[in-house]
């Protein structure tokens, strides 16, 4: 059985980079979005939430065109940087990290829009350059929003599967995720790893859920 | 979760199909065989005017677990014994109408402008070979076929971290169109579709014969329709539009 | 200490625009904007602050250039030690009233322990000693207005902005406060500007009456200490 934790470990750290990074891309384009406002700007809003209303499939087959081998990006990050991204975790990270943006992207836009702007105001009066008003001020007063996001997004990327299937393949070990490992074993008939690998992740999730709510309801 | 991937593709396939007429054959049929019986389909509803044939393609595991699970699929045809055997042993075909209809041929493929030269398996081993495309052999014949062969070469512990394992045959045709492995294993009928983007390497000698066989379903509303769609694919009409995408005789 | 303000401003609210066109100066310790709601007399010291640009104008503060259309002089807000209490105080609701109050210095929160007992220090002249570490929406209406004052002032600014600050109390309240904003003017020796719709704070406070009406100066008084009521009356309409 430890067989099967292997697909477990696999997806925890895939999810939990591809969260960390869309934590630190989603608040800080919401941010910029948020304050400035230019030409163009409605657009890369769009641009930003498109992958959650895009079919995972859709999304994976755009990151499959741009960082295959011929790829615009992936052929440059080849030749330049020696990198190659299809079939390898740090693939995965990127398909996960895609589908979950929007989720933190749109949780920290509302929670950062929703920061009364006196106080933000009252801050740069007292002294406070942007950055002081961001993160003494907008950001701990928006945390409950941006964290709720972050954990919608943990979800998603744990569970991602037809952008990661495309782009990483389904490599034991290296890009076999856990959603990956239970599709093969229902198709394979093995429905007894199955049954297992389904009852780890739901006892994972809930223990997740569980450990967010409770930090959510600390007063600040 | 499982349950509900199979339910939702059931759905679909439901979807698709609408309520399957009486006029109308839902055939289950291996990836590679995509090609050619949408051909035979279409001269199949030529010869039957107000007939359709409908088709649903993918690994043939996936195809049997599908009819197990209760999708109305009239007709089952497989990528090798084994697929076959698991559809019999769940008693979803009818034994009689089994009948192995074509061969072909497991080739070891590289993208076209792979500087690679392939003449044996052992030259897998080589550095220059980075990734090597072969479908799970747990759901896919050609995956078993391939592994039954790097088994007799003592080839496939060997070449393990090399493996990307595809979904189905079609899935690593399309990585080496991509140029992203570095070889794969196809059929010769897959290679041949894209002539442009992927060379065949070498033809590789099986363990045992690739062996196509298909069967009417137990459950099929239109036995009799079926048969006679199994029957065009016995005749000289099928076998030679078979025989025009590569398949070989069975 | 001079203030001299100047400036043009088209606002946009709703589907009306409006026009500020103000001009005023002073040298006073005590000004007193007074008008009528909606006659741009916050978004007049929200320009001040630096908060808001006009769209052409001059703010000078005892000597300094704060915003000049002109030249293109736009000090940041934070640039321009302007103290300013808001109307409904902005009180950092996520911060203990200690660090509200010590939220403009510089470093970190304290300043090593020396910061902590400045900020303690600092706190008790407002009669907060007690109240440091309870947040502000456990304080009384009074108490809240004390900690934007200490937080305003704790960086000595060289002139205080308040927007109304007694609106928010009750008429008992307001006579004691408007004791206790005079002398912290006089201890701190920092400049006041009061905005107001209040007739009894023009008459306790203003050295000199701006008179606000339709985003226009209407007209400036000086009141000089004699004789208040009398220089007041025609001006607010009382008997």
């Amino acid at each position: 059985m430890t067989d099967a934790l292997v697909p477990l470990f696999l997806t925890l750290k895939i999810a939990v980079t591809a969260t960390m990074i869309v934590l630190f891309a989603g608040v800080a384009c919401a941010y910029v979005l948020g304050r400035y406002s230019f030409w163009g700007s409605q657009i890369i809003d769009a641009i930003c939430t498109l992958p959650m209303v895009m079919p995972p499939t859709v999304l994976g087959y755009y990151l499959l065109v741009a960082f295959g081998r011929r790829g615009w990006l992936g052929s440059w990050l080849e030749d330049s940087l020696g990198i190659q991204l299809i079939f390898t975790w740090q693939g995965a990270v990127i398909a996960s990290a895609s589908v979950a943006f929007p989720l933190v992207y749109r949780a920290a836009r509302a929670s950062l829009g929703g920061v009364d702007h006196h106080l933000e105001n009252a801050a740069r009066v007292l002294g406070a350059g942007e950055a002081k008003v961001f993160f003494r001020v907008s950001l701990p007063l928006a945390w409950r929003g941006v964290f709720a996001g972050t954990m919608l997004a943990f979800a998603r990327a744990m569970g991602e599967f037809g952008a990661t299937l495309m782009i990483a393949g389904s490599i034991p070990g290296k890009t076999q995720t856990i959603s990956i490992a239970i599709y093969e074993a229902v198709q394979a008939g093995q429905d007894s790893t199955a049954n297992f690998l389904v009852l780890l992740t739901s006892l994972v999730c809930v223990c997740i859920l569980a450990a967010s709510g409770k930090l959510l309801q600390r007063q600040f | 979760m499982p349950r509900l991937q199979l339910i939702f593709s059931l759905g679909l396939l439901l979807a698709v199909t609408g309520s399957v007429a009486a006029d109308e054959l839902l055939v289950s049929a291996a990836a590679s065989l995509t090609d050619a019986f949408k051909s035979i389909g279409a001269e199949f509803e030529r010869a039957h005017p107000g007939d359709k044939v409908v088709f649903n393609f993918a690994a043939s595991d996936v195809l049997v677990k599908q009819i197990a699970e209760g999708a109305p699929v009239d007709i089952f045809a497989s990528a090798d014994e084994e697929a076959m055997d698991k559809a019999v042993k769940g008693k979803l075909i009818v034994a009689t109408t089994k009948f192995n209809f074509a061969g072909n041929r497991l080739v070891l493929a590289v993208p076209r402008d792979s500087p690679l030269r392939l003449s044996k398996l052992e030259d897998l081993n080589a550095n220059a070979v980075r990734r090597i495309a072969i479908s799970q052999p747990a759901t896919v014949p050609a995956g078993r076929y391939a592994k039954a062969v790097l088994d007799q070469g003592r080839l496939w512990g060997v070449l393990q971290e090399r493996f990307i394992y595809t979904q189905n045959v079609r899935q690593t045709l399309d990585y080496l169109a991509r140029g992203e492995v570095d070889a794969g294993f196809v059929y010769a009928t897959d290679a041949a579709l894209m002539k442009e983007k992927v060379r065949v390497a070498l033809e590789v000698t099986t363990t045992r014969p690739v062996a196509y066989p298909i069967a009417v379903t137990t459950a099929s509303k239109n036995a009799r329709l079926a048969r006679e769609f199994i029957d065009l694919v016995k005749s000289g009409a099928g076998q030679s539009i078979l025989q025009k995408f590569g398949f070989t005789k069975p | 200490m001079k203030l001299d303000v100047q400036m043009r401003m088209s606002l946009k609210a709703e589907d009306r625009l409006f026009q500020l066109d103000v001009a005023f100066q002073s040298a006073k310790n005590l000004i007193v904007i007074f008008g009528p709601s909606g006659a741009g007399k916050s978004v007049t010291f929200q320009a001040i602050a630096g908060l808001i640009e006009p769209d052409q104008g001059r703010i000078v503060l005892d000597g300094r250039v704060l915003f000049d259309s002109a030249s293109g002089v736009n000090l940041a807000a934070r640039e321009r030690n302007v103290g300013y209490v808001f109307q409904d105080y902005a009180l950092f609701p996520h911060l203990t009233v200690a660090r509200n109050v010590a939220f403009p210095m510089q470093h970190c929160i304290w300043n090593g322990d020396a910061g902590a007992a400045a900020v303690q220090e600092f706190l008790r002249k407002f009669d907060l000693a007690d109240l440091g570490a309870s947040y502000p929406r456990q304080l009384s209406g009074g108490q809240r207005q004390r900690v934007a004052l200490a937080r305003a002032l704790i960086r000595k600014p060289d002139i205080l902005l308040l927007d109304e600050p007694l609106a928010a109390l009750d008429p008992v309240l307001r006579g004691k406060t408007r004791g206790e904003l005079l002398k912290l003017q006089q201890s701190f020796a920092v400049p006041m500007v009061v905005i107001t719709h209040d007739p009894a704070d023009v008459e306790a406070f203003a050295e000199d009456l701006i008179v606000f009406d339709m985003g226009k100066v209407a007209r400036q008084i000086s009141v000089d200490a004699t004789n208040r009521s009398a220089q007041l009356r025609d001006v607010l309409g009382l008997d």
